[in-house]
């Protein structure tokens, strides 16, 4: 009998090694990270934030990942679900970084600030973001000199008026207000 | 099969096809008779109308005239570009005579509650028209032809959904369609307008089915009728009598009064016993569903070649004295209509567009009616209130038992407390119609659909993010190899750069081309200053 | 998840937990006539202590738990667990053993869990099963009325006051019985006026399954034939007209749409189909017929009331099916081959273990999923240009 439990011990133990090698620890924390290399963690992008979780961080400072990556986190480390640490921001709806066009003077600052390279346009020319490559991080609004960058909740468009549109049906018109 | 079934038409007395039993199920009372005591009546034209074009998501709008145009009833006003999306254009029509004031956002009354565009339109009340084309012998013209007209038309379905009418018959003409089914089940409580609609017109919407029936070259048309409807049972009767001198072009068959029989899917299954499955569309299985309202707009965009400016909308609630089904001009301002009927202001509660279990509040009486409002209600403090606090599921199940898509209310409930996507899709989260009848039998009052709804959404953007998350980490990884790649280019140009000038044997000054380099800094700090200032400089103006 | 707006739905069916409790009380009324017509008075002071306990009981819990006692207690989820529990304890009962079993029930069972909804195992049955286990001898002394008339000299038993009473050929619903029950309740009430040790030891203890073990005929038709009124507590028909009523019950629930057939159904075939298999009518063995199995004992108050508690019972309509049969087959199995009396609370309690896996495996199949692909042949998927 005792034998048995100790072959079935040595069986187990081999093959959680063999996962565990398979998808060290790190690679599965950035797994469920949601990749947006927002910063907001206090880390310059996911991974490096994945390998401080990994190394005994506190796993509740992703704002971007929502409540669903806290409790994947915290099942994974084995941790009991913590709220998220509201030092590092508030749950939000995903958004996309809207450029208003007419008001963008070309400085590049966005450009460099952004993580995934998803804003397009050169020196003293206008620079528009590729919405599809977009990944909501807020990191282009705050360089911008002449705040011209909304975030812009990109799943269910919606107007009010304290946010510009996302199109601007009215100009697409040419009708003038 | 067939013999049992000729016997029991014969039996029942009309050409009937036999309806099957559907899962799950719900009998609210219907309040229906209130709005059918009075007949259909045309409404008086409005002094202002807001004509809805579309909403920001639906597609690239065409405006084709201008502010302060004056235009002619009938006349195209718009059309909104669905081609992104594959699907054909639809355009917008002028109710009435008028000027057009103006063209701005705002709320409409719909499902969605989301703000269109809106045309807005004084009207000057001579109703000036552009002259029609009737095409009063509809079997000459070709199936694409009709359907070309239909699209013209501006013809959508006319059911709730407003898909555009033109593109569900040409998705049969590359599928070879059997069933043709005009939907006239219209199970929500609180609207009749079909009901209305088929008592006093069942000839044009018979005519209007068998153009429907020709332009998606079905076989066989079905009109599904709930049976608890007897008056326009009976003049659909007779209106297939009157019509078939030759042979019936439509049979019609009564489904069993329940909530939600009227869902397409349901109705299909309940009307030829076809299941379709999650993810199929029905034309793949030959079947093809329209509205009894769309019926009647096809024989209003063939035969009297007018198109599609009004719609017929329920207007009920205790709130009014004389509830009735009204004959509407797109675009009429809800609490115009409810004038209409009597409303009387101080027991109006709150306003509800479409039915009683999937409407939703109208925040503004003001909001215009569009293509697919079919029923408008003004509920008074002892009607549609909202349930009280919520109670603990005691898992009764009742939801289950009502449920029409034969989900698990009860789990579904608890996995969205708990957020537990795997087990949410599992249970079909996914399949859920968000039809109510879960809410309508939940004897501790909860409110699932919404929250369904809300999980919904969750997963909706989870899986956005898992999806871009991959993809999101390549390209910052790609950034970062491109940041390394051009801090060594540099740098090793500037190891080189003094190789070179030696080699070009005129050595440059070093601070010479530190200023310069200075120089354009400076000068591109300026600039940009400059810029940020003419920039707020027009903000302010735009501002006063 | 907590700042839903009310939207979609307006209209409702105006069913709330309350109004399902009290039909459920409702039906539980013929069952209860019928106990008091032939136990006496002994069943409506055991449903008056508990139903006293249970809402002080409750209340506390609500209050410990900081929420509103008013309203939750307004659902009176708590009188039908104390009901319950009542009709299942024997009358005449001393009312600690009540009290002790219905706090049991509403603390330990049900607000431990996390209230009304939340309790994974029936409240009412578990607080029996506890009280079974802890008081062996106090849970099974049941007064049987066909003892009365088997009693020939009154003054050979002075045990009991219901004897005593029925010696005189009193009903057990005069106020003779009703003093004699409340003694039995208080018993620290009736030193001075009898020997409580006198009626602690006559209770008779049985169940009529095991009484009428051997007998393999219906005690209705045995008065029918010899012509006693079906009625009469001397004809032996008690356990048979008391099941009946709660049948009677069961059904207007069904009919009231309160619970579903399946459950009620699975069980009561289930125990019909094992009895009629096992059924041995030559053989002294201890397989009753299906007749009694199905109304010697308290096989339809477990059907129609206990196993469809809706919070505790597998909730999906195969799961409730599957369940039903794991309780049918349990309680046959115990009666017949376990060592417990009465075997209804450790059947619902093991289907009550089941129950969430049933809920998760046997479920409905999804409209429009797992169907074969009807897709024509040759024929081009659909194409939107």
């Amino acid at each position: 009998m005792l034998l048995f439990a100790l072959v079935l011990v040595k069986i187990t133990r081999y093959l959680t090694r063999q996962v565990t090698a398979q998808k060290s620890l790190v690679n599965r924390i950035n797994r469920a990270l949601p990749q947006t290399q927002c910063g907001q963690c206090g880390h310059p992008g996911c991974l490096p934030y994945a390998r401080s979780i990994s190394l005994g961080e506190a796993s509740n400072k992703c704002p971007p990942g929502g409540q669903e990556t806290i409790l994947e986190l915290a099942e994974l480390l084995n941790e009991p679900v913590r709220g998220l640490d509201p030092a590092h921001g508030q749950f939000r709806d995903f958004s996309v970084a809207v450029i208003r066009e007419d008001e963008c003077i070309g400085c590049t600052k966005c450009i460099q600030a952004c993580p995934v390279d998803a804003i397009l346009g050169g020196p003293k020319l206008m620079h528009t973001v590729i919405t599809s490559e977009c990944t909501g991080c807020d990191l282009c609004v705050e360089p911008c000199p002449v705040d011209c960058i909304d975030m812009i909740n990109h799943l269910a468009p919606a107007i009010s008026h304290t946010t510009p549109p996302y199109f601007d049906l009215r100009s697409s018109l040419g009708v003038n207000t | 099969m067939s013999t049992l079934k000729q016997l029991a038409s014969k039996f029942l007395g009309h050409d009937s096809v036999f309806a099957r039993r559907t899962a799950g199920g719900i009998q609210p009372p219907s309040f229906k008779e209130h709005s059918l005591r009075s007949r259909i009546m045309s409404t008086p034209i409005p002094p202002q109308l807001t004509i809805p074009i579309g909403a920001e998501s639906s597609g690239e709008i065409t405006r084709l005239v201008d502010i302060g145009e004056q235009v002619l009833k009938y006349q195209k006003l718009a059309v909104i570009s669905l081609s992104a999306k594959g699907r054909s254009d639809v355009p917008v029509h002028a109710p009435t005579s008028g000027v057009i004031t103006s063209i701005e956002n705002s709320i409409v009354a719909d499902h969605s509650q989301q703000q269109q565009l809106c045309i807005n339109l004084t009207v000057d009340g001579h109703d000036k028209a552009l002259p029609l084309e009737p095409h009063t012998n509809h079997a000459q013209l070709s199936s694409a032809d009709l359907v070309s007209l239909i699209r013209d038309a501006g013809v959508i379905g006319m059911g709730g959904a407003g898909f555009p009418a033109a593109d569900k018959l040409r998705a049969c003409s590359v599928l070879p369609i059997e069933f043709l089914i005009i939907n006239a089940a219209e199970c929500e409580p609180y609207i009749s307008a079909d009901e209305a609609l088929l008592r006093e017109r069942a000839n044009r919407v018979v005519l209007g089915a068998e153009i429907l029936k020709r332009a998606s070259a079905a076989q066989r048309c079905l009109i599904a009728i709930e049976d608890t409807k007897p008056d326009a049972i009976a003049a659909i009767k007779q209106a297939l009598q009157n019509e078939a001198s030759h042979q019936p072009c439509c049979e019609l068959v009564l489904v069993p009064s329940k909530y939600p029989a009227g869902s397409e899917k349901q109705l299909i299954q309940c009307v030829t016993g076809i299941e379709i499955a999650t993810g199929q569309h029905p034309t793949e299985h030959g079947i093809v569903m329209h509205n009894v309202g769309t019926a009647y707009a096809a024989y209003e965009a063939i035969i009297e070649g007018k198109p599609c400016i009004s719609r017929f909308t329920t207007l009920c609630g205790q709130a009014l004295k004389t509830p009735k089904n009204f004959e509407v001009l797109i675009g009429t301002a809800a609490g115009f209509l409810f004038e209409l009927c009597g409303i009387e202001a101080n027991k109006k509660q709150k306003s509800i567009v479409g039915g009683s279990l999937m409407g939703s509040e109208l925040g503004n009486d003001k909001a215009a009616t569009c293509k697919t409002t079919n029923c408008l209600i003004a509920a008074s403090s002892n009607e549609l209130q909202a349930p009280k606090e919520a109670q603990a599921c005691i898992r009764c199940g009742y939801c289950a038992d009502a449920c029409p898509s034969k989900l698990l209310p009860q789990q579904l409930l608890a996995f969205s407390k708990t957020l537990d996507t795997t087990q949410l899709l599992e249970h079909g989260l996914l399949d859920c119609i968000e039809c109510g009848a879960c809410d309508y039998v939940c004897p501790s009052q909860i409110p699932l659909v919404s929250t369904y709804k809300q999980s919904k959404k969750f997963i909706k953007t989870r899986r956005h993010s898992l999806e871009y998350s991959d993809y999101w980490q390549q390209r910052f990884q790609f950034r970062q190899y491109r940041v390394k790649k051009e801090k060594d280019q540099a740098l090793s140009r500037k190891l080189n750069a003094p190789l070179q000038s030696m080699q070009a044997a005129e050595p440059a000054p070093k601070g010479q081309n530190d200023e310069a380099d200075f120089i354009s800094k400076e000068q591109a700090s300026r600039d940009i200053a400059a810029a940020v200032a003419r920039v707020k400089a027009r903000r302010n103006e735009k501002n006063k | 998840m907590s700042a839903l707006k009310a939207g979609a739905p307006f209209q409702h069916s105006g069913r709330n937990i309350t109004q399902l409790m009290q039909t459920l009380m409702y039906a539980l009324l013929p069952g209860i006539f019928a106990s008091l017509w032939y136990f006496g008075f002994g069943i409506l002071i055991n449903i008056a202590i508990a139903i006293t306990f249970a809402v002080l009981a409750e209340a506390a819990m609500l209050r410990l738990r900081n929420r509103d006692i008013r309203s939750h207690l307004g659902d009176k989820s708590a009188l039908v667990t104390a009901l319950l529990f009542a009709i299942a304890i024997p009358p005449g009962s001393p009312w600690w053993l009540v009290a002790l079993g219905i706090v049991f029930a509403i603390v330990i069972a049900k607000h431990l869990y996390g209230g009304l909804g939340q309790n994974p195992f029936n409240p009412a049955m578990c607080g029996y099963a506890m009280l079974l286990l802890a008081f062996p001898l106090e849970m099974t002394g049941w007064h049987i009325p066909f003892e009365v008339i088997t009693e020939p000299q009154p003054t050979d038993n002075l045990g009991i006051p219901i004897l005593t009473v029925e010696r005189e050929f009193l009903s057990p619903l005069s106020w003779g019985g009703f003093k004699q029950a409340l003694l039995l309740a208080f018993p620290f009430a009736a030193s001075g006026v009898i020997d409580i040790s006198d009626f602690v030891d006559g209770l008779a203890m049985a169940t009529p399954l095991i009484e009428f073990k051997m007998a393999g005929k219906s005690a209705l038709l045995t008065a029918r034939e010899s012509g006693a009124s079906l009625f009469a507590r001397e004809s032996e028909t008690a356990w048979e007209i008391i099941n009946i009523s709660y049948l009677l019950g069961g059904l207007f629930l069904l009919y009231k749409r309160i619970i579903s057939w399946h459950i009620p159904l699975a069980i009561i075939a289930t125990v019909f189909v094992l009895a009629a298999l096992f059924y041995a009518p030559g053989s002294v063995a201890i397989y009753g017929t299906p007749y009694l199995h199905l109304f010697g004992s308290a096989t339809m108050i477990g059907a129609f009331f206990i196993a469809t508690d809706p919070v505790s019972a597998a909730t999906t309509r195969p799961g409730k099916l599957v369940y039903g049969i794991i309780i049918g087959v349990s309680i046959y199995s115990i009666r017949v081959w376990g060592s417990y009396l009465d075997s209804i609370a450790f059947a619902v309690l093991f289907g009550n273990f089941c129950a969430p896996v049933l809920d998760q495996y046997c479920r409905p199949r999804i409209f429009g999923h797992g169907l074969r692909s009807k897709s024509r042949p040759n024929e081009a998927p659909v194409k939107r240009e």
